[in-house]
């Protein structure tokens, strides 16, 4: 019943907004710089995104319309252009691999003028159609309301993978976080329940249990995971993550580790044991090359100074100075066990940090972010995403080959085109490896929205877009920030109702420890 | 035969009614109108699905949404008023209807319960009608409320009311009626008697929580003195607060009691809680705190929503970091709420301007006090207001220095307030701080080598304390005796005053633990 008011009401805010188009015969060119929401001018595009639809700015305006291509849209003075679906399917089928021309008109007392065009690049790759993220509000150590939700990158239909409790109830409160799938499909995934009803549910299909790690030796539980792309296995890193709030700052908050290792865990075994399990080194971050070769990880010194006895506080003043590097090292699928580690990126060593290593699904590229110092970027304003040709790929674009900061590194760039001044964080790669999908804060520096990146053939980043809603006001108005965007090549299976009963009704069970 | 005829107009039903009607549009406007006006502050209403849709998926979030719609009116607290006495008068009669409670029966009064039982309810539950409680919980009850009679007699009136007879009547005993009419009178005192016996503090803490909305700072230091033998913590910050902005926080603020009862209020959770959400975020945030504010605002908006409260502390706070984007974000969701146009009128000119941000008088003011260097919140005690600004060694102003020295007063922690007190050797300090400085002479003879002018105060001390040698034997049974007499004066509160922070810091300091400041 709910649902169905919240439709109607959702419809009613939704509609009237789109008059009847016609484009007008007579105009004057102007040479006003066009005022857009989102920032849609000269993207590229997958050919199977939702309509991008956005919200024109002229004071003096009345009524607008647009074309592009054949579709042609009008909006009334709020300028809200609301694209027909189907419409705009059959412009964006057709435009594959080629540049649709964008016009604006804007009806104003002298008439009608028109804007100087843009242009969407439409790629010949389409993008995974599901896109996994949390919504949770840009809190610090308390949460309320939150869920994981499942959005088709096709149409605007958002849907709630798992909502915890919507009332406040001491006994049901729970947080949920870093959901992961094996290898982009949805058959395997998981996520973590925090606090009541705490563990971390594994799904199968339309399966789901909840399973516990914990143990003597283990920090904390499995936090940050990532599936092998074929095997029932889970790197997680386990930390101990505290945060501190800035005085006086640019930035407001550090999140950081007081220690962190690496583990395994065996999903149909039910076992968990170390990868690492180091008290100077804090491993975290862990990624699957994709075919299952080899295991990136990011991994920071200790400061000398605090090698010894130390408390949080004390790691906490010296934040700055936590510098992360990325790894890898061979995993042996027959043993399962793990080479030696080798040095991917030496971010310590021009006094940076990395985060979040991705590599692309055909191997070529490492993509991660760079930051100032430590490595829960998405606070940080110096968080920028860079790439690093792994093997013999291509590395051009519009902004060349070039060092992090200051030393050469061979093969290593930022995405300049997608980059932005503020945090951009969280990333992950379409399974073509066309697309790189993102967080980023640059819009309003607090809450962050997903954007989408084209990464062409060449190793080329392009300009970033917001992830198209229907309203383009809607992420002004969402006062939640996106986390973890995760690219999935078909719905999530696991039904909502499982997930509750499995998360309510049953207790985890513990994964055997394997020293 | 006049007299008579003045007791047969009395007996009329519209008296009744009229009565009724007027009664509690003065309860709702005048005697809970401050609390429900900062209710729908902790609120927030949009015609929006996007901005409802938390509270929409909560259970009875239609209700809720419908309580927080009807709030909205409480901008105006005589406009909010008049709604509340409609539903309540219109749910009365609709109760009378129903049960056919006819005015010439002597059970008449009965249909004026519900609406007593109602507003008895708000009263009993004080200031959780909006502290850590759903705020459109009440107003939605009540709706609900008045939306069911309404059917009921829609019923009624529907199959039965045009072919019912009318219940045979007896006519009731003069007594009858009179103890019915007298017992609903009584009734009627109920919430008034509730919320001035068990919630002392809600009319004055809400009036000064609008006086602080509209900046009214000179309201809010009357207020609290008019109301100085109160004594809670919510009250003593909104004091502080003024005193910031009147420049009298080092005269004047020892002249309200600080020995802090406790308040009735329940946590989320349904846990007795001792209200310091009520104050956090307003005292860091005038004590130029402005990060640890956000921290708090940010925590206060994940918990509740958005409230109004929460988005226009966000909004000032974006702006003196000069964040436009955000602050752009906050304001565009709070024109979406009904009737706040005074605000976004007064904050969106300064989107892109520093030099209006700068020439805000009240910034200005919190500018001056704003650390100068940075520091991680957990390394202070908290709450950040005291345990930062009692800790402070360095400030961008004498304010600083002030704020920083009435805090450890506050806190009686006489060391750091006599270190911070360097800066003022050779000046004449303000009253409550010489008057400190006397408090530690006995022990420290050089705090008068170097503060020769306040001899005369030492001598006033020197009297204070061998005019009340009995008092300290037993200082929480003479404290409230004495406060008449010495209030403002600091020697007062520091041997008399705020003693369970005293207790709490003895026990401190003999575990070594350093928390306590309260």
């Amino acid at each position: 019943m709910k649902s169905y008011v919240y439709l109607i009401l959702s419809v009613i805010a939704l509609t009237g907004c789109s008059p009847s188009a016609t484009i007008p015969t007579s105009f004057t060119e102007t040479s006003d710089s066009l005022a857009i929401y989102p920032d849609y001018r000269d993207v590229t595009i997958p050919p199977n995104i939702a309509p991008l639809n956005f919200m024109v700015t002229d004071a003096a305006a009345t009524e607008y319309v647009v074309t592009v291509g054949d579709l042609v849209c009008g909006a009334g003075k709020d300028g809200k252009i609301d694209m027909d679906s189907v419409a705009w399917r059959e412009v964006l089928t057709d435009a594959k691999g080629k540049s649709l021309s964008v016009n604006v008109y804007a009806h104003r007392a002298s008439g009608w003028v028109h804007y100087s065009p843009f242009t969407l690049d439409v790629a010949e790759e389409e993008i995974d159609p599901y896109l996994s993220y949390r919504l949770i509000e840009p809190g610090y150590e308390l949460y309320r309301q939150l869920g994981i939700y499942q959005r088709n990158l096709t149409n605007f239909t958002e849907e709630p993978i798992y909502e915890n409790n919507r009332t406040f109830s001491n006994e049901d409160n729970h947080c949920i976080n870093c959901h992961n799938y094996q290898a982009y499909d949805t058959d395997r995934m998981l996520f973590h329940v925090r606090a009541g009803h705490g563990g971390t549910i594994i799904v199968h299909g339309k399966e789901a249990r909840k399973i516990g790690i914990k143990h003597d030796s283990i920090l904390t539980s499995g936090v940050y995971p990532s599936w092998h792309p074929t095997m029932p296995l889970v790197a997680f890193s386990t930390n101990k993550t505290g945060q501190v709030f800035h005085m006086y700052h640019p930035e407001k908050i550090e999140v950081l580790d007081e220690a962190s290792d690496l583990l395994l865990y065996d999903a149909e075994k039910n076992t968990v044991r170390h990868i690492f399990h180091t008290k100077d080194n804090m491993e975290t971050f862990p990624c699957w090359a994709p075919d299952g070769s080899r295991l990136f990880y990011c991994c920071a010194k200790m400061p000398a100074s605090l090698l010894g006895e130390h408390t949080p506080m004390d790691l906490a003043l010296r934040y700055d100075s936590l510098l992360y590097d990325i790894y890898s090292m061979p995993f042996d699928a027959e043993t399962c066990t793990f080479g030696e580690p080798r040095l991917e990126v030496d971010a310590s060593g021009i006094g940076r940090s990395t985060s979040v290593p991705r590599v692309s699904p055909d191997g070529r590229y490492l993509l991660y972010t760079l930051g100032d110092y430590g490595q829960f970027h998405i606070w940080h304003k110096s968080s920028d995403l860079y790439v690093k040709a792994l093997e013999s790929a291509p590395l051009s674009g519009d902004s060349e080959v070039r060092p992090m900061t200051g030393t050469q590194e061979e093969g290593i760039r930022p995405l300049t085109a997608a980059n932005s001044p503020d945090a951009d964080s969280y990333h992950t790669w379409s399974s073509n490896g066309r697309w790189i999908l993102f967080v980023s804060r640059r819009l309003d520096h607090n809450y962050s929205r997903v954007f989408i990146s084209y990464f062409d053939r060449e190793g080329r980043d392009h300009k970033a877009f917001l992830l198209p809603q229907r309203d383009p006001e809607y992420n002004t108005l969402l006062l939640k920030s996106y986390n973890v965007p995760e690219l999935t090549k078909r719905a999530v299976q696991v039904n909502i109702e499982t997930l509750k009963h499995v998360i309510y009704h049953t207790d985890p069970d513990p994964a055997t420890y394997q020293p | 035969m006049e007299k008579q005829s003045f007791f047969n107009y009395l007996r009329k039903p519209a008296f009744g009614w009229a009565s009724f009607f007027l009664l509690t549009w003065l309860w709702a406007a005048w005697w809970m109108g401050d609390a429900f006006r900062v209710t729908r502050e902790y609120s927030f209403f949009a015609f929006d699905t996007v901005l409802m849709h938390g509270i929409w998926q909560q259970s009875y979030g239609l209700l809720w949404i419908i309580g927080r719609a009807l709030l909205t009116l409480y901008r105006w607290p005589v406009i909010g008023g008049l709604m509340v006495a409609l539903l309540l008068t219109g749910g009365s009669w609709l109760v009378a209807y129903c049960l056919r409670l006819r005015p010439d029966s002597r059970w008449h009064f009965l249909a004026f319960i519900p609406a007593i039982a109602w507003m008895t309810w708000v009263a009993w539950i004080g200031l959780n009608i909006y502290y850590q409680a759903e705020p459109g919980r009440t107003l939605g009850v009540l709706f609900l409320g008045v939306l069911v009679c309404a059917i009921d007699a829609f019923i009624i009136w529907t199959f039965k009311g045009r072919r019912t007879t009318p219940r045979k009547v007896t006519a009731p005993s003069l007594i009858g009626r009179a103890g019915g009419e007298s017992l609903l009178l009584l009734l009627f005192l109920l919430p008034f008697a509730i919320t001035h016996i068990r919630h002392p503090y809600q009319r004055p803490y809400t009036q000064m929580q609008v006086q602080l909305m509209n900046e009214d700072w000179a309201g809010i230091v009357k207020t609290a003195q008019d109301h100085a033998e109160l004594s809670y913590r919510p009250l003593a910050a909104n004091y502080a607060i003024a005193l910031i902005h009147t420049g009298h926080l080092a005269d004047a603020l020892f002249e309200i009691r600080m020995d802090y009862d406790s308040l009735y209020l329940q946590s989320y959770s349904g846990m007795g809680d001792v209200g310091s959400d009520l104050y956090t975020i307003d005292c860091d945030y005038h004590a130029g705190l402005f990060r640890a504010a956000t921290h708090k605002a940010v925590e206060h908006l994940t918990m509740m929503g958005p409230t109004l409260f929460s988005l226009k502390h966000l909004t000032r706070l974006a702006l003196l970091d000069y964040d436009w984007e955000l602050a752009r974000k906050y304001l565009f969701v709070l024109k979406r709420a009904p009737f706040e146009s005074a605000f976004v009128k007064r904050y969106e000119p300064m989107l892109g301007n520093t030099g209006a941000v700068e020439a805000d008088p009240v910034f200005a003011r919190l500018r001056r006090t704003e650390p100068m260097t940075d520091s991680f919140e957990s390394q202070y005690e908290a709450p950040a207001f005291l345990g930062y600004t009692t800790s402070l060694m360095a400030g961008r102003s004498m304010d600083a220095l002030t704020q920083s020295l009435m805090a450890c007063l506050y806190s009686k922690r006489m060391p750091d307030f006599l270190l911070r007190c360097q800066p003022l050797v050779g000046t004449q300090p303000p009253r409550s701080i010489a008057e400190g400085l006397v408090t530690q002479s006995l022990k420290e003879p050089n705090i008068l080598k170097a503060f020769p002018q306040l001899q005369m105060n030492a001598q006033v001390y020197q009297g204070f304390i061998r005019s009340n040698e009995s008092a300290f034997k037993d200082r929480p049974a003479n404290a409230r005796r004495l406060f008449e007499q010495y209030k403002g004066y600091y020697p007062y509160y520091y041997f008399f005053g705020n003693l369970k922070a005293t207790r709490k810091r003895d026990d401190a300091n003999t575990t070594g633990w350093k928390a306590g400041v309260n």
